[in-house]
């Protein structure tokens, strides 16, 4: 009887233990997030997530930059091959706003839905340059490894602006006509063939100037969304 | 793949190398020129210029705000231009296939400059600019194609300020917080431009500056300035992301007076530190010099038992000799002169002491009653003074003899088949009164010894080996080093030449070890024939191995008074009849030629003739042959 007793004892107080600590634990988690500012506090995470997506797209412009002046090294650097390029980048296709105006101008939900038609759309090319990249015995071992850290960034930025749209459509900042329309498939089927062709000096000049694009409008979009969270 | 771009490579290389001579170079050094900073390439520039007659050509083009621009051409140096406005400028937007050159929106001739605004700039789509003069003739460079994002410069900021963060408690140098405001030209505020600053600063005389890490916060703290100098601080702007910089800012200065007041509380904390410092190093000192008395008083030695007469130190060195002389030496009034020099420093030394039977023996005066027979509590046969009175109380874990066991005959016959030294003669074991041995040898391929009528017990020092336990309790031991020699010429024939390999303690089996008996009747000249020398012990006949019984010694008057008697053991030969029970504990004195071992068999010494209060003192403990005693034997 009193072992018994003494068990019942026992669990009572790991149950009021655990209960104290979750109640804590979920007031923590209130109390942590907004300390002072109540107004805009909900937003905060917000903003916290758009900080990181826009990080993350500058570390991705700074990789391709990188590489894309590694490549000048290979060709001729006093060459300036700008002219002939423009033509080639098979994102060209999809608007975007070329300037600040027209970017302001915009909706938001354009705006993020053309962030993400961009980054589906250098999925795939990313990929396959990264395959021939590490055939070539010609490059060294750390541009092949950037190459794979740039084709893995499209991935993680795409599902954090997904995330970052999701979390806005939950707070009715943006409509729900953002979703996943950005899919693979659309656009597969009308340029599919147009990357293949690229050579890959073209292909990093793209990239890297479609990734600027894409830090660009991010910034513009939590700018406009999220204004007093350090903009 | 690699053939194409190595293709692509070569014929890049003759196509600038052709190109090379003619442009006047790139004047834009946007993208490929990411590497080259501005300063060089205008350096380049004007090497051209000087170097051949030059086209007209744009020198810059810049942006300050990403939304809008401005070009820069010059006229160059070959084409008498009346005027400026010969040349126009023209531009192209690849932004579609079928785009077209386009006039510069606004023109300034008196800097030579187009501007383009915000409704003619678009980002992310490359420009293309060319010059064109009278007759349509044009100047275009494929260099001068650049995308906008590329060429920004951003302003620099503005409204400089600096505050004194802190100073330090010397008040030789302090930091200093500098804030200011980013560029109005550039829209930070949208996101539209992302921007870090580089502050440098330098001592107001100096000619080099020293720049701190970009950073994109509006504010930056300087550390580490000296007090009372002037320092000089200014700041530039990049894009994120971007190489060019803009201008430098206008400079500020910086200052802070020394603060003298500190002083004395700063010398006081150097004192007191230095002060600290040298009293731990004394303190490390002392203990150092007197390292070895603190630890024998932190950590005094471990003592150890010890037993009188032998300096362990002998031992160590395998001095044997010594120690034997030590032991036997000198008489029995010769050790206590040796302990006392040994061991007069350590009052803890514990002497572990034989003592030996009073005079009231009778016929066992000469006997000897070793411990361990004490201590098996054997009977001491014919001897009856084996009785526990006169002895001092010591330590020496004797114990009384008593009558158990006497009549068992089993036991004894058991004790005597299982102890090798044993009196081979179970008979004359177990009949003790009988004083003719029994010729007939022992069972064990043992050691053959002359037993004696008398049963004689084994004749064992302080350590001796436990041959087994007997059910009834008692203890039986093998002989130990004392050779239990019994004088008896009937068993001459007996003797075999055996080994004493079970009972040594050595680990070379295949030596033979023969245990001369010098004392043997008899058999003593053989034996001196043989001796081999060991110096501090003659063999004399008629001692030797010493044992209990009084009547060898009876017979022989000799004294037992040389310590040294040690049995030789020889190698096995023919002539060498004689052996005694070799005991489990040798020593190894040396190995001869043959590569036998000859080992010492220091014996006790015998008993003193019923001298009153004699204790013996030399229990004959060198028993033990350790490796490196082996070692310096056979070396």
């Amino acid at each position: 009887l009193k072992r018994e007793i003494k068990k019942i004892i026992s669990a009572v107080w790991v149950g009021i233990i655990c209960l104290v600590f979750s109640s804590r634990l979920s007031t923590m988690k209130a109390a942590s997030i907004c300390p002072n500012d109540q107004t805009g506090c909900h937003l905060l995470p917000l903003a916290n997530l758009f900080d990181r997506v826009i990080q993350h797209s500058a570390r991705m412009h700074g990789i391709s930059d990188d590489l894309h002046s590694e490549f000048e090294l290979y060709f001729l650097p006093s060459k300036n091959q700008i002219g002939r390029v423009s033509r080639n980048c098979h994102t060209s296709t999809i608007l975007t706003p070329n300037g600040k105006e027209n970017a302001q101008r915009i909706a938001r939900e354009e705006l993020a839905e053309i962030i993400l038609k961009l980054l589906v759309a250098w999925r795939d090319p990313l990929w396959h340059f990264h395959q021939s990249m590490s055939q070539h015995d010609e490059f060294t071992n750390f541009s092949s490894n950037k190459s794979l850290e740039m084709s893995d960034m499209v991935h993680e930025l795409r599902k954090g602006v997904l995330k970052v749209v999701e979390k806005m459509q939950m707070l009715g900042i943006i409509s729900n006509s953002v979703g996943d329309t950005g899919s693979p498939e659309a656009l597969l089927t009308s340029d599919s063939a147009e990357w293949r062709f690229m050579k890959d000096y073209d292909l990093l000049y793209c990239f890297r100037r479609d990734s600027n694009k894409i830090q660009n409008y991010l910034k513009i979009l939590k700018c406009r969304i999220v204004p007093k969270h350090g903009c | 793949m690699a053939v194409s771009l190595s293709y692509d490579l070569l014929l890049l290389l003759v196509i600038s190398s052709l190109d090379w001579s003619s442009t006047p170079g790139s004047a834009f050094l946007t993208d490929h020129n990411r590497m080259t900073s501005s300063g060089r390439s205008e350096k380049k520039q004007q090497k051209r210029e000087r170097a051949t007659p030059v086209e007209p050509h744009f020198t810059e083009c810049m942006s300050r705000d990403l939304e809008t621009f401005r070009c820069w051409w010059s006229p160059g140096t070959f084409h008498n231009l009346s005027s400026p406005e010969e040349l126009r400028v023209f531009y192209l937007k690849r932004n579609s296939p079928s785009s077209e050159w386009k006039e510069c929106p606004e023109y300034s001739h008196l800097n030579r400059e187009c501007f383009f605004d915000a409704n003619h700039t678009s980002i992310w789509i490359p420009y293309c600019l060319q010059l064109r003069g009278q007759n349509n003739i044009t100047y275009f460079n494929e260099d001068d194609c650049f995308s906008v994002e590329n060429i920004v410069r951003p302003d620099p900021p503005v409204s400089l300020n600096w505050t004194l963060l802190i100073v330090s408690p010397s008040g030789l140098s302090y930091d200093v917080m500098v804030s200011w405001e980013p560029p109005p030209s550039a829209d930070v505020s949208t996101g539209w431009m992302r921007i870090e600053y580089e502050i440098q600063y330098r001592e107001r005389n100096a000619t080099t500056w020293e720049a701190l890490e970009t950073q994109p916060h509006t504010q930056q703290t300087i550390y580490g300035l000296q007090a009372g100098t002037e320092y000089e601080v200014h700041i530039r702007t990049k894009m994120k992301g971007f190489p060019k910089f803009g201008d430098f800012s206008d400079s500020i200065f910086v200052k802070v007076t020394e603060i003298p007041l500190r002083e004395s509380a700063v010398l006081l904390t150097l004192v007191l530190t230095f002060g600290v410092a040298g009293i731990l190093i004394l303190i490390m000192l002392i203990v150092v010099s007197h390292q070895q008395r603190l630890m024998m008083i932190l950590l005094p030695p471990v003592p150890a038992p010890k037993i009188k007469g032998i300096d362990s130190e002998l031992l160590k060195k395998g001095k044997l000799e010594e120690l034997d002389f030590i032991l036997n030496g000198g008489g029995l009034g010769g050790l206590p002169t040796y302990i006392s020099d040994y061991y007069q420093d350590e009052p803890w030394v514990e002497f572990i002491e034989v003592d030996e039977e009073d005079a009231d023996c009778g016929e066992k005066e000469d006997q000897k009653s070793s411990d361990t027979q004490r201590l098996l509590g054997l009977p001491q046969r014919s001897v009856g003074c084996f009785s526990a009175d006169s002895h001092p109380d010591d330590d020496s874990g004797r114990a009384s003899c008593y009558d158990t066991d006497l009549s068992e005959q089993d036991t004894h016959l058991l004790a005597a088949s299982l102890l090798p030294g044993q009196p081979e003669d179970e008979e004359a074991f177990l009949h003790p009164d009988e004083k003719a041995p029994a010729s007939e040898t022992n069972k064990s391929p043992l050691i053959q010894t002359e037993s004696e009528g008398k049963p004689t017990w084994i004749n064992t020092d302080l350590y001796a080996q436990v041959s087994n336990v007997m059910p009834s309790g008692g203890v039986v031991l093998s002989p130990g080093q004392q050779l239990r020699i019994q004088e008896n010429t009937e068993k001459e024939s007996q003797k075999k030449g055996t080994l004493g390999e079970d009972t040594s303690k050595l680990n070379k089996p295949q030596f033979q070890l023969l245990v001369v008996d010098p004392d043997g009747s008899g058999y003593t000249s053989e034996i001196t024939a043989r001796q081999i020398s060991t110096p501090p012990s003659s063999l004399v006949p008629g001692e030797g191995y010493q044992t209990i019984y009084p009547q060898p010694m009876e017979t022989k008057p000799a004294a037992p008074s040389e310590p040294n008697q040690s049995p030789y053991i020889l190698p096995d030969s023919p002539q060498t009849r004689l052996f005694a029970p070799v005991a489990d504990y040798t020593v190894v004195q040396e190995l001869d030629t043959h590569q036998s071992l000859l080992l010492n068999l220091p014996t006790q010494q015998p008993p003193p003739p019923c001298l009153p209060q004699h204790p013996l003192k030399a229990p004959v403990a060198i028993g033990y042959v350790t490796p490196d005693l082996l070692g310096n034997l056979s070396s």
